[in-house]
């Protein structure tokens, strides 16, 4: 029995937000290939009938679908998180905090993930102009991880890694993909390798093992 | 060639590897198991690759694309593909000068000396596209505000540069010591507002 369905598409940030989640709350599910690109599928019409958006990722769990990515993150804690730390959102302060990283996530994807889309799939938009928006959201986020180094903290919110922590990771460790490279982000780059050391992280093309962190060939 | 800061220690943490870039070298700089610094061209003897891009294993640095490894020193130890050759001693990594003083890496392509040891605390290292110039004019200007995040004389702020293309400079910040969180937050947010002021200088 598997907890929920993902219509997936391997190559997209938010789809393995999806997996990368469920990945480490050891979450079994069923995945629906859906051909972004070339072929658009999901703007066509069984697709728009699931989703009118016409985004990806879309999930359903059993008759109900949810089709916001941080929505479907939200789900997976609050059903499979026995710890409750990954979504804390009955406390006062780093529940609301939680919301305000998963919305800046979504600036993420207008930025940093349409750059990415248009440097690696020649998607017909203005690449400078993403590219400028995502250095401008890079340095946001830098900005609050140095505050976060300074307090002696890893995770964008409390003591804990949350969703809002997986929600960030995808489009910013793919944005070197993108000619935005982390060199300026050394905040950045620590808060990257603590997502990339969770005990069940799953990898995507672009983003792979930690081989520090796998047995060697000289052992 | 002068001695140039491109990075802080507290930044490095034991077995990582960042990429460096000073007097228009590109650089591997990163820290082995045992805590010890290193600081190569960044440049794998066998392929070429990125030695940036590889990951620590134990004391030795591995390259990402075939996994031979290099000990400190730069030689290699390990083929991966014939883990019973000894590397010959003539495959190498180019090694540079590392030293770090007062919570900063500083590295020279040649026997540069090191900078005297100094008793300011690492703020932030940050990137700015801007000249060296319209950096320090923007530091001036940002300063004489008066009001925050504006520095305090008792901050006793000192700005670094590592000027890394043209255009394009790396910014090292440091203060006086134990300077408490509130201030920290508080400069390191003028850190950015200095590096506003550079670039749109840069780009009037």
């Amino acid at each position: 029995m598997t907890a929920f369905t993902l219509y997936n598409y391997v190559l997209s940030g938010n789809c393995y937000k999806i997996r990368l989640m469920a990945g480490i709350l050891d979450v079994k599910y069923d995945t629906v290939a859906v051909d972004f690109y070339p072929g658009f599928e999901h703007r066509q019409n069984h697709m728009l009938a699931l989703n009118p958006a016409g985004t990806l990722p879309v999930m359903t769990i059993g008759e109900q679908v949810l089709t916001d990515t941080q929505a479907m993150l939200a789900w997976i804690a609050l059903n499979h998180d026995p710890s409750g730390t990954w979504y804390p959102a009955a406390d006062p302060m780093l529940g609301p905090l939680v919301q305000q990283w998963l919305a800046f996530s979504g600036r993420l994807t207008n930025s940093a993930g349409l750059a990415g889309l248009h440097s690696m799939l020649n998607w017909p938009i203005d690449g400078e102009a993403a590219r400028r928006a995502a250095i401008k959201d890079l340095r946001e986020l830098e900005l609050h991880l140095t505050d976060r180094v300074f307090e002696g903290k890893t995770w964008l919110v409390g003591d804990h890694p949350t969703i809002a922590d997986i929600a960030c990771f995808p489009y910013v460790a793919l944005s070197p993909d993108a000619g935005l490279d982390h060199d300026g982000y050394p905040a950045i780059r620590n808060w990257l390798y603590a997502v990339r050391s969770l005990p069940g992280f799953v990898t995507m093309p672009g983003i792979h093992h930690l081989h520090e962190l796998r047995e060697g060939a000289d052992g | 060639m002068t001695t140039r800061p491109v990075g802080l220690t507290r930044d490095l943490p034991a077995g990582r590897v960042m990429h460096a870039q000073a007097d228009g070298k590109d650089m591997v700089v990163w820290r082995a198991t045992d805590g010890t610094i290193a600081a190569w061209d960044n440049r794998c003897p066998h392929r070429g690759m990125a030695l940036s891009h590889g990951f620590v294993r134990g004391n030795r640095l591995a390259c990402l694309y075939h996994g031979w490894h290099y000990d400190r020193s730069g030689r290699c130890g390990l083929i991966p593909a014939h883990p019973d050759l000894e590397p010959p001693a003539t495959i190498h990594a180019t090694q540079y000068g590392v030293v770090e003083t007062g919570g900063v890496i500083w590295v020279s392509a040649d026997e540069a000396p090191a900078p005297d040891d100094s008793d300011l605390a690492p703020l932030r290292s940050f990137i700015v596209e801007a000249s060296e110039d319209a950096l320090r004019d923007a530091q001036e200007a940002t300063s004489a505000d008066g009001a925050p995040p504006a520095p305090e004389a008792s901050d006793r702020v000192s700005v670094l540069c590592n000027p890394i293309e043209p255009g394009r400079t790396q910014v090292t910040v440091l203060t006086a010591p134990g300077l408490p969180l509130p201030r920290l937050r508080t400069l390191s947010r003028w850190c950015e507002a200095m590096r506003r002021q550079a670039e749109a200088k840069e780009t009037a």
